[in-house]
């Protein structure tokens, strides 16, 4: 009698447990008014570290719009976030945003990071007429004649034209002149659209011959052959473009093993993530550079010690500054429209033309004013550059933290 | 193309398909002991990778030492598992019902296992820093990478000592007499089940200790095994489904054909060479490098 009274105990305490969660909802649930936007990145699969990220920017920007008030024209509305795993496919990318935007009322979305993925999810917002931000580098995510989609980094072909020009300027400037280049990566879109334009006629423009030009499909089951061809042309520069961190480990352990010299220029934040240091450690990884769209600047320190205080991250990168950046261009834009509604939010950020507060602050060129196909106006690539364990903006000269070293060690 | 490229191009096919070989060869002990398809094994093999990185990066222990102190843990692992799960779904009963029980349940295993290890030490790849990943030992023109010579040398330890264990004692008999008749070796006294138990085990130990040697070279991250799973199927099939020296052989082969592919196909068809040859041996040898044809009385 005893144990079976025991046993009914057991059975409400359980259930009254497993119940709880559910009983609180209603309590804890947000106000009506309050801002939702959907955070669709991958949190799962081979890319989950960045969806990680750009989750840590998103956070810390909505904590700080919150702690300070919230949106004061909508009465001091919250911002919440919603997120939404892309998981490592097209497809879970499209029912994570579908699932995200269908369900409730969003005023705005960003993600979804890899443009493989952002190409299928803008479309999914474009439908359900949601203002969605990206990062995502691919050309063809603006070239469709979307209204609802905000592309904040300069794309992967103007990123190739200008970083060219740059790095043939301070090589010139090193009396290293570049006369022989070499195109290593894999066929994700990003790299795709990068690599496109400098085989096809940027480096020719130049003057520049193309030694190597290895592309492959991730993952790289050894990267001998590729470094070999590396050590036997010797190029003046490498641009690399490996997305998929171990193909990555993998060749940088190959350079260094073959005893390969050519100064390393990547294409994409990829290359930046603190794992490198504690999978390679500092010497490896010094002096090779990689093309951004965005990186801490020249006077944001305070934003970076933040940052780090709250995360325990080593150093900021691009994707958790894109994700802060686009938190604050939404709260501007719903301060303007003065409402929550979606359509109101995009008429708003058509027209923003902001060059104060945090949001122009984060990224460069301090202006935040996107044109009439979604682009940000004077978006303009950054080099970034490994120095003892930790990344700098090293070019433009007028943004950098640190000065530019074109020799490898 | 000098002869130096071409050795070059050959060493590191056989090294890169030396791990390769044994991450295979306990696969085939699976299946060939139990008749079971583990799709939960590129799962254990990342378990694998993770015990040795925490045991370098915690206790300073190398991670080639690491690739044998993980052995005895995950030989008890494969033990429970095999007690708790797949002995409910081996053994008598409907061939049919029972194949479709393991596959759901190895399969289901390997989400659970992927997923619960993403949760629990998040998707951050890591990595274990060794001097010898990024040195080489030269024979002439030749550079034959260390962390993959050690590799290649304990896989081929290993595999050899499995080899020994199978072939020249008694325990390795009555495994290989419950692998090919399973009803006969009952009536000679041997426990069917038991040895089950024994293959899952072995087979779990020498999938970690794979991981392992793996760990040397390769980051480590919870959807690692995607990435392995498929060659080693190819290789257990390719060497003769269930023969331990056929998938070791079957290995190789995959790592020598991924290299030398390059010779004459860009980067992006890589694989293309393993698939090709996969095909071919299915061709003109169905019952694989290694196995035996069966004829219909």
């Amino acid at each position: 009698m005893k144990r079976t009274r025991f046993i009914v105990a057991v059975a409400i305490v359980v259930g009254l447990a497993l119940a709880a969660p559910a009983l609180l909802v209603p309590a804890l649930a947000p106000a009506a008014e309050d801002l939702k936007i959907a955070l669709v990145v991958p949190l799962s699969g081979r890319w989950a570290r960045q969806g990680q990220l750009k989750k840590m920017g998103a956070e810390m920007a909505i904590a700080e719009i919150n702690g300070a008030g919230g949106i004061k024209a909508l009465g001091g509305a919250k911002i919440v976030l919603r997120e939404a795993d892309a998981g490592d496919s097209v497809e879970k990318a499209v029912s994570a945003a579908q699932r995200a935007i269908g369900r409730e009322k969003i005023s705005a979305g960003i993600g979804a990071w890899l443009s493989s993925f952002t190409l299928g999810v803008t479309e999914v917002a474009e439908r359900l007429e949601v203002p969605w931000f990206t990062l995502s580098y691919a050309d063809s995510i603006t070239e469709r004649g979307f209204k609802y989609t905000f592309q904040s980094s300069p794309v992967s072909s103007f990123q190739a034209e200008q970083a060219l020009e740059l790095l043939v300027e301070i090589a010139k400037r090193n009396n290293q002149p570049i006369k022989k280049a070499a195109i290593v990566g894999d066929n994700t879109a990003a790299t795709v659209f990068f690599f496109k334009p400098l085989r096809e006629k940027l480096l020719r423009a130049k003057g520049i011959d193309v030694v190597v030009d290895e592309v492959w499909t991730p993952p790289l089951a050894d990267a001998t052959a590729i470094v070999q061809k590396l050590r036997a042309t010797q190029p003046d520069v490498v641009f690399y473009g490996a997305t998929n961190f171990p193909d990555s480990i993998q060749v940088l352990q190959k350079i260094k093993e073959f005893g390969v010299k050519s100064p390393i220029q990547g294409v994409g934040a990829w290359l930046v993530t603190p794992e490198y240091v504690k999978s390679v450690g500092p010497e490896l990884l010094d002096n090779i550079k990689t093309v951004v769209a965005a990186h801490p600047l020249k006077g944001q320190d305070e934003l970076v010690r933040r940052f780090k205080e709250r995360t325990g991250e080593p150093f900021m990168t691009q994707d958790p500054l894109m994700s802060y950046a686009h938190v604050w261009i939404i709260k501007e834009a719903a301060e303007r429209a003065k409402s929550t509604d979606p359509k109101a939010i995009r008429e708003a950020v058509a027209k923003l033309d902001l060059t104060s507060g945090p949001a122009a602050s984060a990224l460069a060129p301090g202006r935040i004013r996107y044109d009439e196909r979604g682009r940000r106006v004077g978006a303009a690539p950054i080099i970034v550059q490994w120095q003892k364990g930790e990344p700098f903006t090293v070019a433009p000269a007028e943004l950098a933290t640190r000065t530019l070293v074109w020799q490898m060690k | 193309m000098s002869i130096g490229d071409l050795l070059q191009y050959v060493v590191t096919g056989l090294l890169v398909g030396g791990v390769y070989a044994l991450m295979s060869i306990g696969l085939a002990l699976i299946f060939g002991v139990m008749r079971v398809v583990n799709f939960a094994q590129g799962d254990f093999m990342m378990l694998g990778m993770y015990v040795t990185y925490f045991l370098a990066t915690g206790y300073g222990v190398d991670p080639l030492l690491g690739a044998l102190v993980v052995i005895p843990p995950f030989f008890l692992l494969g033990l429970g598992v095999h007690r708790a799960l797949l002995s409910r779904v081996t053994g008598g009963g409907d061939p049919q019902r029972l194949m479709d029980a393991q596959l759901i349940l190895t399969l289901g295993l390997s989400l659970i296992i992927t997923n619960a290890t993403t949760m629990l030490l998040t998707p951050m790849p890591r990595g274990i820093k060794t001097a010898y990943a990024t040195q080489a030992f030269a024979v002439g023109p030749v550079l034959f990478n260390q962390a993959r010579s050690y590799a290649f040398l304990m896989a081929l330890l290993l595999a050899g000592a499995v080899y020994v264990f199978l072939t020249r004692t008694d325990v390795g008999k009555a495994l290989r007499a419950a692998a090919d008749e399973p009803e006969a070796a009952g009536y000679q006294g041997i426990d069917v089940r038991a040895m089950h138990g024994l293959a899952f085990g072995v087979g779990i130990a020498l999938v970690a200790a794979a991981g392992g040697l793996l760990a040397t070279y390769h980051p480590i991250e919870p959807t690692v095994a995607v990435n392995f799973i498929v060659l080693m199927f190819v290789a257990v099939v390719l060497g003769g489904l269930g023969s331990i020296p056929g998938a070791f052989a079957g290995g190789l082969v995959i790592g020598l054909v991924q290299s030398l592919t390059l010779l004459v196909l860009p980067f992006q068809l890589q694989n293309v060479g393993v698939f090709i040859a996969f095909l071919l041996v299915l061709y003109l040898r169905p019952q694989g490098l290694f196995g035996q044809r069966l004829r219909a009385v």
